[in-house]
């Protein structure tokens, strides 16, 4: 076979997968959505007005499409994070504690002497990454050091690091009056600039892109890349290909901790607030979970995937503003999506339902197939 | 540093420890039916929630036992569609595991909603009720030991003594029933028992619908006992610390009445701490469960790592 007939095809498979994965996705997300609306039907006064909401608002004002694409590239952040750490099969659950530490980072730098000079705006993202990396290093190193499961330290570091932010923003930081839970506001030097007048849309925004592209090279243009998604893909067979699986589980967790650092001076040092206060993640962070697996953890997917659920979740902001539907209801959007993409659900629904019936004499035929 | 010691050493410090421990040991007990059954449940948390908020909606309507029941079979179904998602459709367990998370966290803010009519924090407008404490003041008659029996015995909440019996039933169901056997069997090496016709896929069902109900169990002492109500994401990282303490508990029910009674105590410190030093930062106190558990998994793998060593040296 030739050169040129094996790119063809090499290239037409490709395409065939992302159509395959792109109509799981949608036929998913269709599904979650119906569901949504047979329970705001049940449970909404006006259920068709609200989906309407949900449905269309963000594209309604100037104003909510800045809230949707600043939500899009936040979501792209802690996706690739999230992405980063299930290639190499790590289940670290740590983005929302390295958001917490990262602003905190980034807070000291932006309120220091630093913060008002015009290293103030890349010193505080340097500070927030390396916070969020030493964040995303402990349950790396405690893993491979010690054996202890990364869920659960990298869940419990989740909640130190929210407490510490409480703790720090209400006694240590300067505030414009004692007893707010707000620092003062960053000097201009410290603030990503707009990229749109009057939106939200902000430096953000290129820091996201720059991200993906950074995540894809890493991943798929460099060696250690090629090592962490083999050690991903059977962690026995690449520790014998002489690779130290230990060293690319801990620099996978760390790559993901400066990404969610990356995050959380985003959202301080962003036009969102400027400032830090507690709690102002908004459980984003989680988020990145979705994102991460319906992108099959592409980092070329990632932003592709946050673009459609930034859309969703802003959405759902709005209907729980304008109608009488919690925005909660998108919790259960979420879980349906990841349970659906996760497991071995498909469109054409007949091995799906041969696996719903249990029917086992379906089960060797599919098993033929592959 | 006198005074925390005589409150640690006081008769109410035990109360409140067992007022602390019991949900964390109910959810560590299901985490740990689950990890024999070979799936580590990081769902503890979204079922501990589930469970609190049908405890606290269904009492409104219903005696408490029913509440009770309710919260189990709640728990009890999430186990099943985790069972579901994971072993007929394939999908990852701890994916699954957050999924449900996600649909707990969401989900119960939602039904509190429609339930109290648009408060998205608290249930404090609906009227749940409690589970009852056991009294056990007639000790009180036995001479010398009986008015220290009754301060430490009486009063502990009836799902209290039911989480210290279930540790002998699940000790007596694992290690004295041929059910137990196969559990250990399918979460040890599931091609043995597969291949001497026990049914891997129904034990692992049923070890997570089991693993559900306790969980919930546990949330419903939260709500119905510990606090009498629901308020969002009240289990506030109790699920993930029982988590912790199934890991710690050396697979064994002994191993996690142990580990959930260390968390417990140090709940139950954090507890009392602001009444004794109120120039501790209440953020700091706060902090104080989940340091204690990641450090005691750290110390701990690293002790069980090193057993390994040992033993494989040994060879």
């Amino acid at each position: 076979m030739s050169m040129t007939t094996q790119a063809e095809l090499s290239r037409r498979d490709r395409l065939k997968t992302i159509r395959r994965e792109a109509g799981r996705a949608l036929g998913a997300a269709l599904i979650a959505l119906g569901i949504a609306f047979i329970i705001v039907l049940f449970t909404s006064k006006a259920p068709l007005e609200a989906f309407n909401v949900l449905l269309t608002a963000p594209m309604s004002r100037p104003r909510t499409i800045g809230l949707w694409i600043d939500d899009v590239a936040k979501l792209t952040i802690t996706g690739l994070a999230f992405s980063l750490v299930f290639q190499a099969r790590q289940f670290s659950m740590g983005v929302q504690g390295q958001v917490y530490v990262g602003a905190l980072a980034a807070a000291y730098v932006a309120l220091s002497p630093i913060g008002a000079t015009w290293a103030g705006l890349p010193v505080g993202v340097f500070c927030a990454m390396l916070a969020g990396a030493f964040w995303g290093f402990i349950p790396g190193i405690a893993k491979v050091k010690f054996g202890a499961n990364e869920i659960v330290s990298s869940l419990m570091l989740n909640y130190i690091a929210i407490e510490l932010c409480n703790f720090l923003v209400r006694t240590n930081l300067p505030k414009p009056q004692p007893g707010v839970l707000t620092t003062n506001n960053f000097p201009e030097t410290a603030v990503f600039p707009p990229l749109v007048d009057g939106t939200r849309i902000d430096l953000g925004l290129i820091f996201a892109l720059v991200a993906v592209l950074a995540v894809w090279f890493a991943l798929y243009r460099t060696s250690w890349g090629l090592k962490l998604r083999l050690v991903g893909h059977n962690a026995n067979f690449a520790e014998y290909a002489g690779i130290r699986s230990t060293a690319i589980m801990v620099s996978a967790m760390t790559a993901a901790g400066a990404l969610g650092g990356l995050l959380g001076s985003m959202f301080v040092q962003g036009q969102t607030y400027g400032y830090l206060t507690v709690l102002f993640e908004g459980n984003l962070a989680f988020e990145g979970i979705l994102v991460a697996i319906v992108a099959r953890s592409r980092p070329l997917a990632v932003p592709v995937v946050a673009l459609f659920y930034g859309y969703l979740r802003q959405g759902a902001q709005l209907m729980n503003l304008r109608t009488d539907v919690p925005s909660e209801v998108i919790g259960v959007v979420t879980a349906i999506i990841i349970l659906l993409v996760a497991s071995s659900f498909s469109m054409p629904g007949r091995q799906f339902w041969a696996r719903i019936m249990g029917r086992s004499a379906a089960a060797p035929a599919l098993e033929a197939q592959k | 540093m006198i005074e925390l010691l005589m409150t640690v050493l006081s008769t109410t410090f035990f109360v409140t420890v067992v007022r602390t421990t019991t949900p964390l040991l109910l959810a560590t007990l299901g985490g740990l039916i689950a990890d024999l059954g070979g799936a580590l449940n990081v769902a503890l948390e979204g079922m501990m929630l589930v469970g609190c908020l049908t405890a606290v909606i269904v009492s409104v309507f219903a005696p408490w036992y029913v509440a009770v029941l309710a919260a189990v079979l709640a728990g009890a179904l999430l186990g099943g569609v985790m069972a579901f998602f994971h072993l007929r459709l394939k999908a990852d367990i701890i994916l699954v595991g957050f999924a449900i998370n996600i649909l707990a966290a969401g989900g119960t803010v939602f039904a509190l909603t429609l339930a109290t009519g648009g408060d998205k924090g608290t249930s404090i407008n609906l009227t749940s009720k409690a589970v009852p404490a056991l009294d056990l003041s007639f000790l009180g008659v036995i001479p010398g030991i009986g008015d220290f029996l009754v301060r430490m015995l009486s009063g502990h909440s009836i799902l209290s003594w039911l989480a210290a019996f279930l540790v002998f039933a699940i000790w007596y169901f694992l290690y004295r029933t041929p059910w137990g056997l196969w559990l250990r069997g399918v979460g040890e090496y599931p091609a043995a028992p597969e291949a001497a016709g026990i049914p891997v896929n129904a034990i692992r069902t049923w070890s997570l619908l089991v693993s559900g109900g306790l969980a919930a169990l546990g949330g419903a002492q939260l709500a119905m006992f510990n606090y009498i109500g629901f308020t969002r994401d009240m289990t506030a990282g109790r699920g993930f610390i029982a988590l912790g303490a199934v890991l710690l508990g050396a697979r064994h029910p002994v191993g996690a009445l142990l580990a959930a009674l260390l968390f417990g105590v140090f709940e139950a410190l954090a507890v009392v701490m602001p009444g004794l030093f109120n120039w501790i930062p209440a953020e700091l106190i706060r902090m104080i469960p989940f340091v204690v558990t990641i450090l005691a998994l750290f110390l701990f793998s690293y002790r069980a790592l090193q057993a390994r060593r040992l033993r494989s040296a040994g060879h």
